[in-house]
């Protein structure tokens, strides 16, 4: 049996909230990376941080805790394009989530 | 750095521990897993199992880079049949590769999301929180009222390094002495867990602190109790090689809502992420389509 079916038959109902929860674990996994020998999290305030800043080296805390001294530029970039690419994919998933509705 | 970056990518792959049961095939998990982890990881795996076990899995021994053939301890008695999980400790001295992933066979690798884990620590790193699908709000397990929240031996990252061996080392010494431990943290012991061994040798190890950079920074996704998955479509083989296959990732979670002694079916669709199937016979409808 395949699982439209299944679905149909159970008369189940599509769970927005599980849905969204889900997605956040998907993608929240996915924002995290290793770059100049720290751990990071490319989200609003980690980018927002990096941003306030004019010097070129910066010492920021990292996921783990640790103080790592960084190229505050190309580790901007770096979280800017991992933010970008995958809130534009979350955005996406999300949406065709919101169709079902 | 980058020189030696490269050394260390060449010498990755992933361990799994399969010992067959009166009710489970887990060879033929460890051979399914395997193939998944060979498709999206890209990684090649070692099988530790015994004689028994891999008599029912003979046509496909080549999918395992190597296989160890060991003779488990069987001592591990779970609804009065034999849970052969003990002596997970072995798997430092096992692993022919300098960076390790300890994986159950339980688990279901749809993405590339644990390569990130060879940059998280140069030594050790497992899962320390987890999300039920369907039951987002459920809260994180702990060994007891009075103890630590459990850490989960269900992915396990490990590179060779004295404080790894350390960790490896203290979970045999934890498993040899299960009953005190258990009395110690006010858990029921009697079955041997492996991810309570692990919660207490990590805490034994880091002198009963915590050490952020051994905590994978995302959660272990589980399809926990009154939960069920299906394979959206099933696995192709691909004819021109059969060594190679199209692995379906999509799949449909299936939740009993139980309300005033009334169950309401709930579902939702999920691709393209990784998680661990607590409820082999689900496990087995996906493996055989």
């Amino acid at each position: 049996m395949d699982t439209k079916t299944l679905i149909k038959d159970a008369k189940a109902r599509f769970s927005h909230n599980s849905a969204k929860a889900y997605l956040k674990e998907k993608y929240s996994s996915k924002l995290v990376i290793a770059e100049q020998g720290g751990l990071w999290r490319a989200d609003a305030q980690t980018i927002g941080f990096l941003n306030s800043f004019s010097d070129e080296t910066l010492v920021v805390i990292d996921t783990f805790d640790n103080p790592v001294k960084v190229n505050r530029i190309e580790l901007l970039e770096s979280l800017t394009k991992t933010y970008t690419k995958i809130m534009t994919e979350w955005n996406s998933e999300w949406k065709e989530l919101e169709r079902k509705r | 750095m980058e020189r030696t970056r490269k050394k260390k990518i060449a010498k990755r792959g992933a361990l799994l521990f399969a010992f067959n049961s009166s009710k489970y095939n887990y060879a033929d998990m460890a051979v399914y897993t395997a193939r998944r982890i060979e498709a999206f990881l890209g990684i090649p795996t070692t099988l530790v199992t015994d004689v028994d076990s891999l008599k029912t899995i003979l046509p496909d021994l080549k999918t395992f880079d190597k296989i160890i053939d060991i003779v488990p301890d069987k001592s591990n008695i779970k609804e009065q049949t034999a849970w052969i999980n003990k002596g997970r400790y072995q798997a430092y001295e096992l692993s022919p590769y300098e960076e390790t992933l300890l994986i159950d066979v339980d688990y279901l690798v749809n993405s590339d999301t644990l390569l990130k884990t060879f940059d998280l620590s140069d030594t050790f790193c497992c899962h320390s929180n987890t999300h039920m699908l369907m039951h987002p709000e459920a809260s994180q397990e702990k060994m007891s009222a009075y103890s630590y929240d459990t850490l989960w031996a269900t992915v396990i990252m490990f590179k060779k390094s004295e404080r790894a061996k350390q960790i490896f080392e203290t979970l045999e010494m934890v498993q040899n002495n299960y009953e005190h431990y258990a009395n110690l943290h006010s858990f029921v012991g009697g079955v041997y867990r492996n991810d309570y061994g692990l919660t207490i040798a990590l805490k034994i190890v880091n002198g009963h602190t915590d050490v952020p950079s051994d905590y994978i920074p995302w959660n272990l996704v589980h399809v926990g109790k009154n939960t069920s998955v299906y394979a959206d479509s099933s696995d192709i083989q691909i004819p021109c090689d059969g060594s190679l296959f199209d692995f379906n990732t999509e799949f449909t979670i299936m939740f009993d809502h139980w309300k005033k002694s009334k169950v309401r079916k709930e579902y939702m669709s999920i691709k393209d992420m990784d998680f661990h199937v607590m409820n082999k016979d689900l496990f087995v409808g996906i493996m055989n389509g």
